[in-house]
C-alpha cells in the first residue's frame, strides 16, 4: 500500500448546515481490537511483514517502495532492447512499390529504413533494421490480408538490400556509387560563391566543410583531416591540403558494370563485356580522381586561412626586421607619429600580402597539377599491374 | 581473476554471471486433479498444459506391465486395470492407517496396511520388472579364455529374458513424489529451463503433519517448495491480482469475499475479509465439506444415464454403487464416469459460451457389447445437480452466520475447483447475494481462461505467490530471511489485531433529515488488520462560494455499527406480466435485507477551510482528501485537507 493508493470516491457531500459546529471529542476511544490470523499471501502481506521486520512507518515504507520501483524501472529501461538508433523511417509509396528485378537501381539504405545513416550504418544497425523490416513485411504476415496476397515484391527488395549491405565487398561497391550522393557530388561550391558571400570567411567553411566530410568516407586512411576552422595553425592547414592532394580512395565502380548477357554462352561476348566494363571502371575512377582534385583546388584558392597565414608570416618578418633596426630611433618618437607610421605600414603590408597570396595560389596550382600527374601515373601503373595480373 | 586483478594468459575462467530472476511455478495439487501455472513475459500467471495437452491433470498413477502411466492416461486404466491404478492419494499424505475410514468402497487400487512399516497406508500394485541384462559377449569371453577347439562366441547379444512379474508397495508419499516429479517435468519441458522453486496449494484443513509429509514428498520429487499456500489464499490472491483493472465492478479494496472451492472429491467454503490486499478468515476454520463435490454430481448423473441405457437397450445396469460382484457393471461404471467428464465440460461450456444447451454422453461398448449415446439438457442437468448446489448454499449460509454476518454483506464470490464451473451453482448463490455483489460469472471473467476461471485460479494464484517470494530481497541477508520466514506456516507475523468496528467520517448535510444526517464514508472497515492506513479523495459541494474566499467543510469522525435490516415488502408489480395470471392475487411478501449503519461512538470533528473551489456545472466544488491511520497500539489519527494544500490540514489523534 502506497500513497498512490488513494481511493477516489464518487460521492459528493453537500455543504454542512449553517449551524454546524466543530464539537470536540468527549474522550471516547475506539472499540478494542480483535485477534485475527492473516493468510500469508500477496504483496500486501509482504508489505505488512516488511514494515514489521524493517520497523518502518507507512511513510517510510512508501519511500522504500518508490525507490525499489524506480530502480526496477531503470533496470527495465536498460534491458529494453536498444535499436542503436535505427528508429522507424516512414515508407513512401515509391519505396513500397519497388520492383525487385530492378534491384540495382534501388536505394538499399532507404529500403531498410537507414537513409538517415547511410554509409555510417554499422553492421549491427543493418542487422537490426533488416530484422525490423522483415517482421513487418514478411509474406507470412500478409497471408491473411485481403487483396495483397502473393505480394512479396517489397520483401524481395528488403532481402536484396540486406544481401548487398551485409556483404563487405558488395557494401563497399554500393557505397561507392550511392545514388543519394549523386546530386550532392555534382553540386560543388565555387570560388565565386565564397568571394561573393557577405562574410567570405565563414561562408567558405560553411560551404566546403560538408563537401570534405562527404568525400572523407572514401579514404583508405582514417581518420581523415577535415576542413577545420579559421584559426587553424599553418601546419594544420598544410597537412590538410597535403592529405587531400594525395587522397587514397577506395572508391570503385564495379556496381555500375553492365551485366554479361546471361543467355549467351559466347566466351568472346563475355570477354568483350568484361573488357568494356573494366575500361568503364577505369574511366570513372579517373573522373572521380579529377573531380576530387578539382574540389581541393577550388577550396585552396578560396581558403581564407591561406591569406591569413601569409599575412601573419609577413608581419612576423616585418617585426623581425623592425626589431633589428628599431631600437635606435623608435624610442624618441612621439606616440602620434608612431601610430601614423604603423597605419602606413599596415596598408603596405596588405597590398603586398595580396600579391604574395596570388603567387602562392599559382604555386599551389602548379603543385596540384604535379600531384595530379603523379596520381595519373600511379593509376596507370595500377591499371597496368592489374592487367598484367 | 588472479591476485593483482589481471587475467593470466590462457586461464579459462567463466564470466561472472549476472543472477537472473528465478524461474518459479505454481502448482495446484488437489486430491483429484492438479494444474501447473507459470509466469508469462507480461508478468501474468498462466496455466499450462502437460505433454498430453491437459490443463487439468488427473491425480492418478497406473502401473501396467513395465509401463507407468501418470495423469489422465492413468485414469483410462481404471476401466481394465483398476487394481493397479492409484487415485485419491493426496488426502492420505501424513495419515496413519488406523485413522483412515475403512468402509470406503473404491474402484481403484485398495489402500492396505504397509507390510513392513507399522500403521502406514500403502498400495500394492503388480508390475513387471525388466529382467537383468545378460552378460555382454565381451565379459563372457574374458571369463572363458578361448581355445582353438571351442567355436567363436556369437557376436549377437543374448536376448533379454522375459520381464519378471513383481509386486511393488508404494506409500502415498511415494506416489505423490512420482506424481509431482511428472508435474515438474511438464513444467520444465514447457519453460525449457530448470524450475528454481514452486508454491504448492494445500487445503486449509491440512494438519501440520500432513503439510510436513507433502513438503517432504515434494522435496523428494526435486521441487524446492517456496510455500505451501492455503487454497483460499491462492484463489483470493488471483482474484484480486488485478481487481482495479476491471472497470465494471464496484469492488473496493475492502470487501468480504466468499471463496467457494468445489472440487471433485470434496469442497470447502471460506469467508475472507479482504482489506486492501490483506486476507484473513472471518471464521476459523474454513468449512470442509467432504460429502459435497463433483463426484456426488457424477453419481447422480451416472444413475441418470444408466437408467437411460437400460431404457434404450433393456440391459440392466446398476451403478453408483455398482453391484460389487459384477465385473461388467464395475467396468461400465468406470467407462461411464470417464465419459461424464466430457459431458460436464460441455455443460459448463454451454453456460458461459453460446453452445447448444444439451450435452451428449457417448460410450462405446458400455455393457454386453452395446454402445450408448445419450444426451442431457441443461434443465435436466440442473435438476440432478440441484441438491448439491442447495447443500453448498446452505453450508455457505451457516458459515456466514457463524461470522455474524448476513448474505447481503458478502461483496464478492470467488470460485475455485473444476466443479464450480458448472452452471447453476452461481445462479443458486446469486439468489441469496445482494444485487451488485461480484461473481466471476457476473463480470464475465470465467470464459476463455479469464481471471476468474475456477479450474486454473488456484495454480495461477500459487504462481503469483511464487513470484512474490522469489523477488524478496533488497534488505540485509538476515532481514530477508526473516521476511521469507514470515510466509511459513504458523509464522508469528500472521497473528494480528483487527478493528472490531468500522470507523469513518460523516459529512453533515442540512438537507439530509433522516438517517445519519449526512454523507457517510467508511474509512477503516471492521475486521481491518492494524496497522492500517486509508486515504480517500473526494469532491465536496461548497454551496455558495467566492473565488479566493474560504469555505468551511465539516467532518465528524464516528465509530459505527453495521447491521442488516430485513424488511418484508411486496414485490413490485411487473407491468409486463399477464393480468390474468392467477399468482398475482396471492402475492407473497418477500424479505429484503438491507445494510444499515448506526452511529455508536462520536470520536471528534474536523474542519477544512477550502480555498480552491472550482466551478462544476452550477455549483462550486473542492477536492478533499481524508486520511485514516490506525496503529497497532490503538492510536487513531484522522486528518483531512484540501488536495495539494497542506495548509488546510486538520488532524485529530485518539488513543
Amino acid at each position: 500500500m502506497t500513497m498512490g493508493d488513494i481511493i477516489t470516491l464518487p460521492v459528493v457531500p453537500l455543504p454542512p448546515p449553517s449551524d454546524w459546529k466543530q464539537e470536540p471529542s468527549q474522550g471516547n476511544s475506539i472499540s478494542p481490537f480483535v485477534e485475527r490470523k492473516l493468510i500469508p499471501v500477496g504483496p500486501a502481506y509482504l508489505a505488512h511483514v516488511r514494515r514489521v521486520v524493517h520497523d518502518l512507518s507507512f511513510e517510510e515504507h512508501d519511500k522504500h517502495v518508490e525507490e525499489v520501483e524506480k530502480r526496477r524501472r531503470n533496470l527495465e529501461q536498460e534491458e529494453d532492447e536498444d535499436d542503436l538508433g535505427v528508429g522507424d523511417e516512414e515508407e513512401t509509396e515509391d519505396i513500397l512499390s519497388l520492383d525487385p528485378k530492378e534491384w540495382k537501381k534501388q536505394d538499399h539504405y532507404e529500403v531498410l529504413g537507414l537513409s538517415h545513416l547511410r554509409y555510417k550504418a554499422t553492421p549491427e544497425q543493418i542487422k537490426i533494421a533488416h530484422r525490423k523490416k522483415v517482421l513487418k513485411h514478411h509474406p507470412d504476415k500478409k497471408a491473411g490480408a485481403v487483396g495483397s496476397s502473393n505480394d512479396d515484391a517489397f520483401f524481395k527488395c528488403i532481402q536484396k538490400a540486406h544481401d548487398v549491405l551485409t556483404h563487405p565487398e558488395k557494401h563497399r561497391q554500393f557505397d561507392s556509387v550511392d545514388p543519394h550522393y549523386d546530386l550532392l557530388d555534382t553540386d560543388v561550391p565555387t570560388a565565386q560563391q565564397v568571394t561573393k558571400a557577405r562574410d567570405p570567411n565563414s561562408a567558405f567553411f560553411k560551404l566546403f566543410a560538408p563537401v570534405f566530410e562527404r568525400e572523407a568516407r572514401f579514404s583508405r586512411k582514417q581518420p581523415v583531416p577535415l576542413l577545420g576552422e579559421y584559426s587553424d595553425s599553418k601546419e594544420k592547414v598544410e597537412g590538410f591540403y597535403d592529405f587531400w592532394y594525395n587522397f587514397d580512395s577506395w572508391r570503385s565502380f564495379e556496381y555500375l558494370d553492365k551485366e554479361v548477357n546471361e543467355g549467351s554462352d559466347n566466351r568472346d561476348d563475355k570477354r568483350y563485356t568484361e573488357k568494356k566494363n573494366k575500361a568503364e571502371r577505369a574511366r570513372r575512377k579517373k573522373e572521380d580522381t579529377a573531380r576530387l582534385r578539382n574540389i581541393v583546388d577550388v577550396a585552396l584558392s578560396a581558403d581564407p586561412r591561406i591569406k591569413r597565414i601569409k599575412q601573419e608570416e609577413k608581419e612576423a618578418r616585418e617585426a623581425k626586421r623592425k626589431n633589428k633596426t628599431g631600437p635606435g630611433g623608435g624610442l624618441s618618437k612621439t606616440q602620434a607619429e608612431e601610430e601614423k607610421r604603423r597605419a602606413e605600414e599596415e596598408a603596405k603590408a596588405k597590398e603586398e600580402s595580396e600579391k604574395t597570396a596570388k603567387a602562392e595560389a599559382k604555386k599551389a596550382k602548379a603543385a596540384a597539377a604535379n600531384a595530379a600527374k603523379k596520381a595519373r601515373r600511379a593509376a596507370r601503373a595500377e591499371g597496368g599491374g592489374a592487367e598484367a595480373s | 581473476m588472479s591476485l593483482n586483478g589481471q587475467v593470466p594468459n590462457g586461464s579459462a575462467q567463466a564470466p561472472i554471471e549476472i543472477p537472473s530472476l528465478q524461474t518459479v511455478i505454481g502448482i495446484n495439487f488437489g486430491n483429484s486433479f492438479a494444474s501447473i501455472a507459470v509466469l508469462t513475459k507480461e508478468g501474468l500467471a498462466e496455466c499450462i498444459a502437460n505433454e498430453d495437452g491437459e490443463r487439468q491433470i488427473a491425480c492418478a498413477i497406473s502401473f501396467h506391465g513395465e509401463e507407468t502411466y501418470i495423469g489422465n492416461e492413468a485414469k483410462q486404466q481404471l476401466v481394465k486395470n483398476s487394481a493397479n491404478t492409484i487415485i485419491g492419494f493426496r488426502n492420505l499424505l501424513g495419515k496413519k492407517f488406523s485413522e483412515l475410514p475403512k468402509d470406503r468402497s473404491t474402484s481403484s487400487a485398495p489402500v492396505i496396511q504397509h507390510p513392513e512399516v507399522p500403521d502406514t497406508p500403502a498400495y500394492k500394485v503388480q508390475v513387471l520388472l525388466p529382467a537383468p541384462s545378460p552378460l555382454s559377449p565381451a565379459a563372457s569371453s574374458l571369463q572363458t579364455p578361448r581355445t582353438n577347439n571351442t567355436p567363436a562366441a556369437s557376436q549377437f547379444a543374448t536376448p533379454r529374458s522375459e520381464p519378471i512379474p513383481a509386486e511393488r508397495v508404494l506409500t502415498p508419499a511415494d506416489v505423490t513424489t512420482l506424481f509431482l516429479r511428472s508435474l515438474l517435468q511438464s513444467a520444465e519441458a514447457f519453460l525449457g529451463k530448470p524450475v528454481d522453486g514452486a508454491v504448492l496449494t494445500v487445503p486449509g484443513w491440512f494438519a501440520p503433519v500432513q503439510l510436513e509429509a507433502l513438503r517432504e514428498a515434494a522435496s523428494a520429487a526435486g521441487i524446492r517448495v517456496l510455500q505451501l499456500l492455503e487454497d483460499a489464499g491462492a484463489a483470493a490472491l488471483c482474484a484480486s491480482a488485478n481487481v482495479s483493472t476491471i472497470a465494471t465492478t464496484d469492488v473496493g479494496p475492502d470487501r468480504t469475499q466468499l471463496v467457494v472451492d468445489l472440487g471433485a472429491s470434496s469442497s470447502s467454503l471460506s469467508l475472507l475479509a479482504v482489506r486492501q490486499g490483506l486476507f484473513h478468515h472471518l471464521t476459523q476454520p474454513a468449512h470442509h465439506l467432504e460429502d459435497v463435490g463433483g463426484d456426488v454430481i457424477d453419481d447422480r448423473l451416472l444413475k441418470f444415464f444408466a437408467k437411460d441405457f437400460t431404457k434404450k437397450t433393456s440391459v440392466p445396469l446398476k451403478v453408483a454403487p455398482a453391484a460389487s460382484d459384477a465385473v461388467a457393471d464395475l467396468r461400465a461404471e468406470a467407462r461411464l464416469r470417464l465419459a461424464l467428464l466430457h459431458t460436464k465440460r460441455t455443460v459448463a461450456a454451454s453456460s458461459v459460451g453460446s453452445g447448444s444447451s444439451t450435452a451428449t454422453c457417448a460410450v462405446e461398448s458400455l455393457k454386453d457389447g452395446l454402445d450408448y449415446t445419450g444426451s442431457i439438457n441443461r434443465m435436466r442437468f440442473d435438476m440432478e445437480a440441484a441438491p448439491i448446489y442447495a447443500s453448498v448454499v446452505a453450508r455457505a449460509g451457516e458459515l456466514i452466520q457463524r461470522a455474524g454476518l448476513d448474505w447481503v454483506q458478502v461483496d464478492e464470490v470467488v470460485y475455485a475447483g473444476g466443479s464450480s464451473c458448472l452452471p447453476g451453482l452461481d445462479a443458486t448463490l446469486a439468489v441469496r447475494l445482494r444485487k451488485n455483489a461480484t461473481t466471476p460469472f457476473f463480470t464475465g471473467t470465467v470464459a476463455g481462461g479469464g481471471i476468474g476461471d475456477p479450474t486454473t485460479i488456484l495454480a495461477r494464484g500459487a504462481a503469483l505467490q511464487a513470484r512474490l517470494l522469489a523477488e524478496i530481497g533488497g534488505g540485509t541477508a538476515v532481514e530477508d530471511e526473516r521476511v521469507r520466514k514470515a510466509f511459513e506456516h504458523e509464522s508469528e507475523h500472521v497473528e494480528v489485531k483487527a478493528t472490531a468496528r468500522t470507523i469513518g467520517v460523516l459529512f453533515p448535510e442540512a438537507a439530509e433529515s433522516g438517517g445519519l444526517g449526512g454523507q457517510w464514508i467508511g474509512g477503516i472497515q471492521a475486521e481491518t488488520a492494524v496497522p492500517a492506513r486509508r486515504t480517500y479523495a473526494l469532491e465536496v459541494d461548497l454551496g455558495e462560494y467566492d473565488v479566493g474566499g474560504e469555505k468551511l467543510v465539516g467532518l465528524e469522525v464516528w465509530e459505527v455499527k453495521e447491521g442488516v435490516k430485513v424488511e418484508k415488502v411486496k414485490p413490485p408489480k411487473d407491468e409486463d406480466e399477464a393480468p390474468e395470471s392467477e399468482d398475482e392475487d396471492e402475492e407473497e411478501e418477500v424479505e429484503v435485507a438491507e445494510r444499515t449503519i448506526s452511529k455508536e461512538v462520536y470520536l471528534g470533528a474536523l474542519a477544512v477551510r477550502a480555498r480552491q473551489g472550482r466551478k462544476r456545472g452550477s455549483g462550486w466544488r473542492a477536492s478533499i482528501e481524508v486520511q485514516f491511520l490506525i496503529e497497532a497500539s490503538g492510536k487513531l489519527q484522522v486528518s483531512a485537507y484540501e488536495t495539494g494544500n497542506d495548509g488546510t490540514k486538520d488532524v485529530i489523534v485518539l488513543g
